[in-house]
């Protein structure tokens, strides 16, 4: 499906943190050796959220481009909210470290589409990309680790 | 995606809100439909003279303890109405959505601006500091007070239920005085809301007044004898035959903002990648029914493959734009507001044909709905070709998500066009020139000009501009302006012997 309206990429990137976030509470579920971790991380999809929901609250305006900001094909970047059944801890890290991946790019190609029409929206997006970031290099070490 | 919820459920009894109290209308009901499906949200009363009188008597007798108020008291009641306002942002703006169409991010962009507005009056302390010199003569100080000047009306259109109210009303009440807005009747839902929160923030009874209706409320303000002044933004025909000579009459001041037939001048070394969104915003955003809405382009040059490519980008995109209900996120443009607009706006496509336009995207017939609704009032984009400016489509204004498209071959030439049009509310340029653009506002004569910007609204610390048939009066609403308007130059000058 495509995406156009800033309001529709908002809410996208809602339901992208609540998916991930419950990947991370079942990962904890799961495997109980990276359970703080895991925890830690979809406690702080919650704050993602609110920060790009303060950024559009804040900026939105009926003078820019709001309905015609974006081109986000949202199959590229949706996943699983579990980690597949019956999956070892290597292959779950595995698969939060792709679910990472994708969220980055999702991030990353938002603030470029909005760069020109949304203000502080494009720098949240940003921000969330670069934390994305740091969680994959997270469970890279602790794939090593394994 | 899902459809948001509507916050409006059965039909809603819009009251007049009166020196602090909800109360009724001895008038006549009339029904407001969302244009999205035909369904009767509210039932609205059409406000008789006595009932225009007893606000108008409210905010009288509130007038002297509220001028008496210090300002950074009165500032805290704007700033708790920011809070309440702020608190309330999504209900706000779905309010918006329901009862005018729009899209749900056009609303939380139109509830965004209102607020700011409150934002900036929250400043009053300060903006209505007056000056003074000191030893004009020997011994003798003068000095200038901006003094508060008692009861104002503001008389909102339908297209910006709950911005443009706002534009007005914070900075009066900041200042001193005391309001009695008329909604339009066919929208009155948000600034009931408003005055729902305006209640809750404390103002005293009387200072912020809402009451509903039609031409008996409008000829009474513009006659009443205790209404100082009158901010109105609505069509040209009324701003300059009805509120600007009736307001003269009685001694009023007045702001009138009317109608517009704004141009977007395309330079061939404009960015077609960002200038395509932004005419799409410009032309069909809120389906086109806004005083800064682009009407025509004008297309600089004789580059023929130029032309050509950006006549496709810009047809390509508007044939996607997702039409439907406001409420779905994923709409790009809502109905117009009513079927009388809509029949108006088709009236303007016909007579572009035949004045030797060719439509090259016929929003008549060439668009569909997404979901289930009737097609009532809504149209698609139309794009017509060969305009030429002296055609009605471009001389007069169609409030429609209409486009027409002029050639021309110099700036010169396209300037030329902006000045000879009635209107000079808002024309921009898009170009990567610096020196093509300080021209461009160098030279036109319009009250808000644009450079790489669609939709040129100024933000609520700069006023409102617009020239010629889009404005009558002086000083114009928001920021300082507003709060000239607002109050009288009280020059004082002191000797103590």
């Amino acid at each position: 499906m495509q995406l156009n309206t800033s309001a529709s990429v908002i809410s996208f990137s809602k339901q992208l943190e609540a998916d991930s976030a419950a990947f991370y509470q079942k990962m904890a579920e799961k495997y109980p050796k990276g359970a703080e971790l895991f925890l830690a991380f979809s406690r702080e999809n919650s704050k993602y959220t609110v920060m790009i929901q303060r950024a559009y609250y804040g900026v939105i305006t009926d003078a820019i481009e709001g309905c015609f900001a974006f081109s986000v094909e949202t199959d590229k970047y949706t996943f699983e909210r579990e980690p597949a059944k019956g999956l070892g801890y290597t292959d779950a890290l595995n698969q939060a470290i792709d679910m990472e991946q994708k969220l980055v790019s999702f991030y990353t190609d938002a603030a470029e589409q909005s760069e020109a029409f949304m203000a502080d929206v494009p720098r949240t997006f940003l921000i969330v990309a670069r934390k994305r970031k740091d969680r994959k290099d997270k469970l890279g070490t602790l794939l090593k680790e394994t | 995606m899902a459809i948001l919820e509507e916050p409006i459920k059965g039909i809603v009894e819009v009251k007049n809100y009166i020196d602090g109290e909800w109360v009724g209308s001895k008038g006549e009901i009339q029904d407001v439909v969302n244009p999205v499906n035909g369904k009767v949200i509210a039932k609205v009363p059409i406000s008789t003279k006595e009932e225009i009188d007893a606000a108008v008597e409210a905010g009288k007798a509130a007038f002297p303890d509220w001028r008496r108020t210090p300002p950074a008291a009165r500032a805290r009641c704007l700033f708790r109405l920011k809070e309440l306002l702020e608190a309330n942002f999504e209900e706000l703006s779905r309010v918006q959505t329901q009862e005018h169409g729009k899209t749900i991010d056009e609303s939380r962009g139109e509830t965004r601006r209102g607020i700011e507005n409150v934002e900036v009056a929250c400043g009053i302390p300060t903006l209505m500091q007056g000056y003074n010199s000191e030893d004009i003569a020997s011994g003798i100080d003068e000095y200038l007070i901006p003094t508060p000047l008692g009861v104002f009306g503001i008389i909102g259109p339908f297209n910006f239920p709950f911005m443009i109210p706002l534009w007005s009303a914070p900075y009066a009440v900041a200042a001193g005085n005391c309001i009695v807005i008329k909604p339009s009747s066919e929208v009155p839902l948000s600034q009931m809301k408003i005055a729902e929160l305006v209640d809750e923030a404390g103002f005293p009874p009387g200072v912020w007044n809402v009451v509903n209706g039609g031409r008996t409320v409008v000829n009474r303000m513009l006659d009443h004898p205790d209404i100082e002044g009158i901010t109105f933004v609505g069509s040209t025909p009324t701003a300059k035959n009805v509120i600007y000579p009736r307001c003269g009459a009685t001694g009023k001041r007045v702001i009138a903002q009317g109608g517009a037939s704004n141009f977007m001048v395309i330079m061939p070394d404009c960015s077609m990648r960002a200038t395509i969104p932004a005419l799409m915003t410009s032309f069909f955003g809120n389906a086109g029914q806004r005083c800064l809405a682009g009407q025509n382009v004008i297309v600089v040059g004789d580059d023929d493959h130029f032309y050509k490519e950006f006549v496709k980008g810009v047809v390509d995109t508007a044939r996607k734009i997702i039409i439907g209900n406001g409420l779905d996120e994923e709409v790009q443009m809502g109905p117009v507001r009513d079927a009388e607009k809509k029949k108006k706006i088709l009236s303007y496509i016909s007579s572009g044909i035949k004045e030797g336009a060719k439509i090259i995207l016929d929003g008549r017939s060439d668009f569909r709905i997404k979901g289930d609704y009737p097609d009532t009032c809504f149209l698609g984009a139309t794009i017509m070709e060969y305009v030429r400016p002296e055609m009605k489509i471009v001389t007069e204004e169609i409030f429609g998500p209409t486009m027409g498209i002029i050639r021309v071959k110099t700036l010169d030439e396209a300037i030329k066009t902006c000045d000879d049009n009635p209107f000079h509310n808002a024309d921009a340029i898009f170009t990567s020139s610096g020196r093509t653009a300080r021209e461009f506002k160098y030279r036109v004569k319009s009250g808000n000009v644009g450079i790489n910007i669609g939709i040129v609204a100024p933000m609520a610390f700069f006023p409102f501009s617009g020239m010629r048939d889009s404005f009558f009066g002086i000083l114009h609403t928001q920021g300082k302006e507003a709060i000239r308007f607002f109050t009288e130059s009280k020059v004082v000058i002191e000797r103590w012997p």
